[in-house]
């Protein structure tokens, strides 16, 4: 078949340090990477969480007296806050030859039931702080078999070594229709997820994690997490975010993986108290979940830390691609990791590999919506440089269609206005005036600390600037008007823009 | 820390006006103003501000949800109970 990328994971060897890139081995299961890493780092710290610090060895004991509560081969559902309890429970159900259902704590009552019945689980194992949330599956399945996490059990179980292709975990996800949604991912994809976060990375083994997102997300889960016990780091646990740099300044973390709205705040806040509130023994900040704003890749390392940009979806087991090289390349994604092969269709990228899920659990429909000829469709619009490097330019569901036929991708558009440091963000979309008429229309939302100098009106300066940017663009692109918010936009909870569809 | 309402309230200003990157912000903030709806914060901003009064005051805050503050005088009031 012809245009499919075939990665290679000879060309992340430069990015890596040499001792560190032979170290990158690929294991059968969580189970087999997990007993290696009990035997390689038995009395390391792992875990650190609510005052107390757990080895390797001691979250191995815990673990295996929980294996016996799970069975083999069941599908068993997580309800837990970030916590060493969840690390514990997690690694029990997925080491003892079971598949880990990670339902979100902030799930109400009817869709932690909902989710047990739909997702097929054969358990619900929970954590007693969310026991108000068992309400609803109590009343409606009174025998469905309900596990207390931080009940101790006598009996223990060794881990199991499952194989590559047996399912692993369930996560959920929005997808590309925004229904939500269970992807199952086997071993192999969560093995290559885990593995594939060490690429691009100089030194990754033996680092210090702060976990500030949540686990029961990919980013969390497999960047976070996995990646951390894969390279014999420690990973603190962080049960506030309010109390981020408190633990930062105690814990002093090297590494930190975090949504960019976060990472915008810690340099705003670093500004405003005059000295660097992520501490200085941060080298790496990993960025992703939403796009990256290269006024971010290109302020960190003033602080003296590099900020890597990716792309990932929870399809994917987290990580597609991921940028070694920000500085000679701010606007990419970076490069796909291993074992994937990367097609574009019509502008949307389609990939295959040994990341990828196994599909949504119970969800025909939208399985045969998500592929096609075995390629998921990821709905993400993408193009590729001469160099490998991948570029997400939009998304196939927002493209604009003019009245003159062209299509507008709005995120590519918004790449330029974004462009000024002075730009905090902008949307891009179809507005109708009174006479009926279509435009394309352009909001702002300034940054005001890089606007200080700035005499006179502001929003008229801000206006001039993005005019003349405006005018660079081709015809079909330009915008035929400006406005600049007093606000930000309206965010998910990811923290991506709400976008207006005021056209359909 | 020695600080009137007065004081408390410049300062939470200078930290809104940081907080929601609007020079503005400033003008808008009245004791009845609201956080979110009127002053536009998202929740990060929320915790942009938390962390940045805690920072400033030198105070800890309890473990209330930043949701618990609906306006500027709420918050006004929070940290002069805690500075007493």
């Amino acid at each position: 078949m012809d245009n499919v990328m075939i990665t290679n994971r000879e060309i992340w060897r430069k990015f890596n340090s040499p001792e560190e890139f032979d170290r990158l081995v690929y294991f059968d299961s969580v189970g087999e990477m997990w007993m290696k890493c009990v035997k390689e780092y038995a009395d390391k710290t792992a875990i650190e969480d609510n005052g107390n610090k757990y080895t390797y060895k001691d979250l191995e004991e815990h673990a295996s007296h929980l294996r016996p509560l799970f069975g083999e081969g069941k599908r068993v559902a997580l309800l837990c806050p970030n916590s060493y309890d969840f690390v514990k429970a997690y690694l029990a159900i997925v080491t003892s030859g079971s598949t880990a259902v990670i339902l979100p704590p902030q799930l109400p009552p009817e869709a932690v039931y909902g989710c047990c019945m739909k997702l097929g689980a054969d358990t619900l194992a929970y954590h007693p702080a969310l026991s108000e949330k068992l309400a609803v599956i109590k009343a409606a399945a009174p025998a469905f078999p309900l596990v207390d996490i931080t009940a101790a059990t006598e009996d223990k179980k060794e881990a199991v070594s499952s194989k590559p292709g047996d399912p692993c975990v369930v996560m959920f996800t929005g997808g590309t229709t925004g229904r939500s949604k269970g992807a199952l991912l086997s071993h192999r994809a969560v093995i290559e997820g885990t593995v594939n976060g060490c690429y691009g990375v100089g030194h990754v083994f033996g680092q210090r994690y702060l976990l500030i997102l949540p686990l029961s997300h990919v980013f969390g889960l497999i960047r976070n997490l996995m990646t951390c016990l894969y390279t014999g780091s420690a990973m603190f646990i962080c049960r506030n975010n309010k109390d981020m740099f408190r633990d930062i300044a105690v814990f002093r973390p090297t590494i930190m993986v975090m949504v960019p709205a976060l990472a915008e705040m810690a340099l705003t806040l670093s500004r405003k108290f005059g000295r660097n509130m992520l501490g200085d023994d941060l080298k790496y900040i990993i960025c992703g979940a939403a796009a990256v704003s290269p006024y971010l890749i290109e302020e960190y390392p003033k602080m003296g830390i590099s900020l890597l940009a990716g792309y990932g979806l929870t399809e994917s087991a987290n990580l597609v691609s991921g940028n070694p090289n920000s500085k000679d390349k701010p606007e990419s994604v970076g490069l796909p990791y291993p074992d994937q092969q990367l097609r574009i269709v019509d502008g949307e990228l389609w990939l295959k590999g040994g990341n990828m899920m196994d599909g949504y659990v119970g969800d025909e429909a939208e399985n045969k919506a998500a592929y096609e000829d075995g390629w998921f469709k990821t709905g993400d619009l993408a193009r590729i440089d001469e160099d490998g490097y991948l570029y997400i330019t939009g998304r196939s569901k927002e493209i604009i269609v003019l009245s003159n036929g062209e299509n507008v991708s709005p995120a590519e558009v918004e790449a330029h206005f974004n462009t000024p440091a002075f730009i905090a963000d902008t949307q891009v979309f179809e507005d109708v005036l009174p006479n009926g008429s279509h435009i394309l229309a352009l909001e702002a939302v300034p940054r005001a600390t890089e606007l200080k100098g700035i005499e006179g009106d502001v929003k008229e300066y801000i206006t001039k600037e993005l005019e003349k940017i405006n005018a660079t663009l081709p015809p079909y692109q330009r915008v035929s008007r400006i406005e600049i918010r007093d606000t930000d936009f309206e965010r998910t909870p990811s923290m991506k823009i709400v976008r207006y569809h005021k056209c359909k | 820390m020695q600080m009137n309402r007065a004081g408390i309230t410049e300062k939470l200003k200078e930290i809104l006006v940081s907080a929601s990157d609007d020079t503005e912000t400033a003008e808008k903030c009245g004791e009845e103003t609201k956080l979110q709806t009127e002053l536009g914060l998202s929740s990060v901003d929320m915790l942009y501000m938390v962390i940045a009064i805690e920072e400033t005051f030198d105070i800890r805050f309890d473990d209330v949800t930043v949701t618990s503050f609906e306006t500027f005088g709420d918050v006004v009031t929070y940290i002069e109970n805690k500075l007493k």
